[in-house]
Parts: structure tokens; sequence; C-alpha cells
């Protein structure tokens, strides 16, 4: 049991050998540090094996007391060329954090990761950025040590990412909060309102309409982060999670407050705006499902890949002949349908906000592909054809 | 605040670099440092606001003198004072440190001339307004100085002292200074609605510049002692460094 934790894997089985025996150089084996230092891991031979031998019980002594009594595996004799040693280093300060002994050379990043965490429990594998240097781009969970340019030990560099929390819980949570909120503004609950106005309905057909198309927004939003995205990264830093729901559940208050009050006044073209403006929103949902839809189908369940998304025979697709990222295109144009349906200048300055950060995200996205595919249709622009 | 930002964005984490001659010796050896037109201009441009700020300084001392009083001579460097402080615009652009920064500390100044001492006239005579007028003239004045002389390479440690040291005084007088001039505006912006927008009207949207500039009032008790603590910090790592330089020399 390592820090109160059962792995089914034992960290000494048998079956396994060496790979998983990780060696403290941080001085926690304390006075037994000077013998170890002196040794040669390159060294082979019968006095190896003893050494070997040495430092495996120490450390089994003072790391997981209650595993004393186990032997300690032999290391499997003249398989020990072909096994690579991993040193893992603090990319700030350059202190040696773990050694990993006798990795396979197939092993994934992930793998690597998997194994910091054992002797480093508070930064469990997603909160490590791993990398070669350390000022350089993170090493993937699916890069291979073998196929990294370093020698039989290889340097990495860890940093930490702080706390981290799942693209899930964020989505939801993030999500959830407009649709409750909206709705307390629509019922005029006490405390928003005059008195007077206490669980009062508003007598515009637009009010009750705005309602309807706001909760379906983030209904299907919440709906779509269920059952349809699939996720490339599992997690963002913790403090993600206060900055979003700030900004969803602050804009949804400010605009709900204003849609849902008392002296609300209604589009100056009454009716037709009201239509077409609600013909803009449904349409752009109905293309940003399609999307979303559509990218789904490119990545099968569980795997990372990227391909280049192309129209399908659904018309709502056929915006990525013009587009990289359609979905954000039509994102801004419900935005846009709901802020002239509700003539409401907050709701503009929302689409407004919103716009210039998924133009950010769609230019990052659009680059990324023009790097990754030599072959990526020139005619596409990142949000907006053939302007932006 | 605008006094305490104004610093702390300059001498902050790389805060103006080499480009804006803020380097502190450390970081000027470690940046390359402007081409020589680039240092023409920005010697240039600090040269000028040092002189602005000079003038203002001159004409607070002669109207004080004429007038006898230390009340009401914001009349006599109004315009200077307009035109120096809205060219601090200028900055945002040309200095390394981060532009958040920069054009934060640039608009609170800004704000705090036009928004409302400018636009509510009968705070213009209050004594706050020349309690943060001294402290933004003396710290701009060795600030700009400071920038020149670091461009030019002949930083005087006079120069580096006093920015470092006077700002433990200026900073808190400026944030006086600037919260008792809001403070004085409030009943005049409720009084006229000034920059307020009411409800019913077309575009279903309503601002109380009083609740605002309540709001701008109360964020200077998170941010204004994260700046000056930033300052005390800066100062003991650049003074105790220029000090074992000197044992070195």
């Amino acid at each position: 049991v390592i820090n109160g934790r059962r792995n089914k894997k034992a960290f000494f089985s048998p079956e396994e050998g060496w790979p998983h025996c990780s060696l403290h150089l941080d001085g926690r084996l304390g006075k037994h540090f000077t013998r170890i230092t002196s040794l040669h891991p390159r060294r082979r031979g019968r006095s190896l094996g003893a050494n070997w031998h040495l430092i495996c019980r120490l450390t089994t002594r003072s790391l997981c007391p209650g595993l004393s009594q186990r032997s300690c595996p032999e290391p499997r004799g003249g398989r020990a060329s072909h096994l690579a040693q991993v040193e893992i280093l603090d990319a700030k300060t350059r202190e040696k954090l773990c050694f990993l002994d006798k990795v396979e050379p197939q092993a994934t990043i992930a793998e690597i990761k998997n194994l910091f965490t054992k002797t480093h429990p508070q930064w469990y594998p997603a909160r490590q950025s791993l990398r070669l240097d350390p000022k350089g781009k993170s090493l993937k969970d699916e890069d291979v040590l073998q196929k990294l340019p370093v020698g039989t030990t290889a340097t990495l560099y860890f940093r930490d990412l702080g706390a981290q929390i799942s693209w899930v819980t964020v989505f939801l949570t993030e999500y959830a909060g407009p649709l409750f909120i909206y709705l307390l503004f629509y019922f005029r609950v006490p405390f928003i309102y005059g008195h007077k106005y206490d669980f009062t309905s508003s007598r515009h057909t637009v009010v009750h309409l705005a309602c309807i198309c706001h909760s379906f927004h983030y209904i299907k939003r919440l709906l779509e982060t269920l059952f349809v995205h699939r996720f490339s990264h599992g997690t963002m830093p913790l403090r993600n999670i206060f900055k979003n729901c700030t900004y969803y559940w602050g804009f949804a208050a400010w605009m709900a407050y204003y849609i849902n009050h008392p002296l609300y006044t209604p589009p100056t073209y009454g009716a037709q705006q009201v239509k077409l403006a609600l013909a803009i929103f449904v349409i752009c949902q109905l293309g940003n499902f399609s999307i979303h839809m559509a990218l789904r189908d490119l990545r099968p369940a569980g795997s990372k890949t990227r391909k280049i998304p192309y129209p399908t025979k659904n018309p709502f697709t056929w915006l990525f002949l013009l587009v990289s990222c359609p979905n954000y295109t039509y994102e801004v144009g419900s935005w846009i349908g709901f802020a002239i349906m509700t003539q409401c200048l907050p709701v503009a300055l929302f689409s407004l906000v919103g716009f210039t950060q998924m133009t950010i995200w769609a230019k990052g996205k659009h680059r990324s592909y023009l790097k990754e595919f030599r072959d990526y249709p020139p005619l596409r622009m990142p949000i907006i054809p053939f302007l932006l | 605040m605008a006094a305490a930002a104004a610093t702390a964005a300059s001498k902050g984490n790389g805060g103006g670099g080499g480009r804006a001659g803020a380097g502190e010796a450390s970081s000027s050896r470690k940046k390359k440092g402007p081409g020589p037109l680039a240092t023409a201009y920005l010697v240039i441009y600090n040269v000028v606001m040092t002189a602005g700020w000079l003038v203002i300084a001159v004409g607070l001392v002669r109207a004080y003198l004429a007038k006898g009083s230390y009340h009401s001579l914001y009349y006599s460097i109004e315009k200077p004072l307009k035109f120096f402080q809205t060219g601090a615009l200028l900055e945002v652009g040309i200095v390394p440190s981060s532009v958040v920064l920069t054009s934060f500390q640039v608009m609170s100044r800004v704000f705090l001339i036009w928004a409302v001492t400018h636009s509510v006239k009968e705070v213009q005579s209050e004594d706050s307004v020349l309690l943060f007028v001294i402290a933004w003239t003396i710290t701009e004045i060795i600030r700009y100085s400071f920038y020149t002389f670091s461009l030019l390479n002949h930083l005087p440690y006079l120069i580096k002292w006093a920015r470092y040291t006077l700002f433990i005084v200026l900073y808190p007088m400026g944030v006086s200074g600037e919260l008792l001039t809001i403070y004085a505006a409030l009943p005049f912006v409720r009084q006229a609605g000034l920059y307020s927008i009411s409800l019913p009207n077309k575009y279903n949207f309503s601002f109380d510049y009083y609740a605002f500039l309540i709001l701008i009032m109360i964020s200077y008790i998170p941010i204004f002692p994260q700046l000056y603590f930033h300052m005390i910090h800066q100062r003991r790592k650049i003074l105790s460094h220029t000090e074992e330089h000197k044992k070195f020399e």
C-alpha cells in the first residue's frame, strides 16, 4: 500500500520485474543515499544484481514498510541493455524528482506519467506536463519513449499544471447556470424587480418566446456535452471554472434582467422583426447542431485523431466549404438572431464579446489545420466566409 | 490607484524593460535593447513627458505664490494636465510590459481626469484634486526622467532611489486624493443624472453612473494593497541589488 492507496498492480510484483521500481534521489533514503550514488547503474554483472537487490530492499523499507516482507524480484539477466531509464527533473528548479529505472522503450508518456504519480501522488497524470526542454512544448500522452530524441537515459522536465477539472464538469456547470438564472428572472422571483411585480408574467409575446429560445439553447448545449462532443483533452485548469462561470452566469443574469423587466420595450418593427429574428435563430441552432454531429462523426469514440472536416449530405454542413469553424459561425448567428428578437443592448454586447472570443479560437484552429494538413482547402476562412 | 498602477506597471515583472527605458541593470543586460531610431524616439518621448510634468509642477508653484493659498489651483494647470496625462496613452503600445496592465493604469488616470474631474465641474475646486495632482506630478517627473536616463545608460542613483522610495508616501497620497474626489462628485452625479440612462427605452438598457462610481471606489480595496506591496517588494529587490553592486565597485 503506497500512501494509503492500494494499487491493483503491486509495486514490486514478481511478474512485472523491474520496470516499476523507482528510486528517490531527493534524499528520502537519508543515510542510505551515499551508498546508492556510488553505484554505476550501467555496470553489468553479478555485483549489479546484488546492488539492485540492496537498493530495492532499502527503497521498500523506507517507502512501503508494509511490503518489507516481500522479496525483491531479481533483474532479468541480459535483458537489462534494452531497457531505458527516465529521470524527471523539475523544469524550474532542475531538482531531481524521480528516477525511473528499466523502463520499456515502447512505454508511452502516459505510462511514464502514471509511474511518476506513484511516487508523487499529489501530481496525478492530468496535471503533469512533461517535456524534453524546460521551456519547450509539452509531450503528448501518446508519444512513445523510443521515438523521442533521447539516449538510454531520458531526461524529462516536469511542470505542474495546477489542479485540473474535467471539461465535462466545467461545461455542465457553466451551461446549467444560465438556464436556471434566466428562469429566475423570467418568473420574476422576489427581490429582483419591485415587490408588486413578484411572480407576475410579461404581457409581451416576445418575452415568452425569448425565454423558450434561451432555455432551448442551453438545454441543447447540456445535451451536446453529455452525448455529442468528443473532447481531445480530458481536463483544464481548475481556475477556468470560476472564470467561465462568472462570464456565462454574469451575462445571463444581465440579459435576463432587461428582457424580463416590467418596463421592457418590445422590438420597434413588431412581429415582423421577431419572426425574422426567430428564423435566423432556429436556422443557426440547427446549423450549429449539424456541425457538432459532423465533427463527432469525424472522430471514433475514445480516439484523439484529427481529420479535415468536409461537407456532408446535410445542407447545414455545406458551410464547411467556406469556413473552418462553422459551429462558431452558427453560434454567433444564433446570438445575433436573439439580439434582434429582443432588441436588447446587453444581448448585442454579449454577442460581440462571444464573437471576439470565438474568432480567436477559430483563427487558432484554422492555423493548426493549415499546419497539420498540406492539402487544406484554400478557400476556407476561419469564421466568416471570405472575410475573417 | 492610478498613481500606484502607473509605477507598478513600469517597475513590475519585466515592466518597461529596455524599450521604454525602465530596464533595471540586470534586465538591460539580458535584453537586446531597441535600435538607434527607436531609442531616439523613446528618449524624445520621455524628455517631452518629463518637461510636460515639470511645466505642471512649476505652474502649481506659481499659482500658489500668486494666489497666496493652495485652494483651487487646478484651474491654473488644467490644460497641461489634460494634455500630458492623456498623452500617456501613447505608452500603451511601446512599453513591453503587458498591454493589459499598461492600458489599465493609463485608462484609470484618464478616467479620473475626464470622467470625474472634467465632467463634474463642482469638484474642481476641491482640495482632494490638488492632492492627487501633486502625487502624480512628482511621480511622473521622476518616472520619465528615470526612463530617459536609463535609455542613455547614465542613471543617477538618486533618481533610482527616488523612484523606488517616494512612492511610499506618494501612492497613499494619490489614492486618497482620487477617492476623495470621486466621493465629492457623487451627489452632483446623482442630482444631474450624469452619464446615466434609465428604463424604459428602445434598447432595453440602463446604466447608473452613480452606482458605477461607487463600484470603482470599492475596487480600490483589493487592487491598491496588491500594487503597493508589489512596489515594496520591488524596492527591496532593486535597491539591495544596487547596494551589492556598489560594494564590488
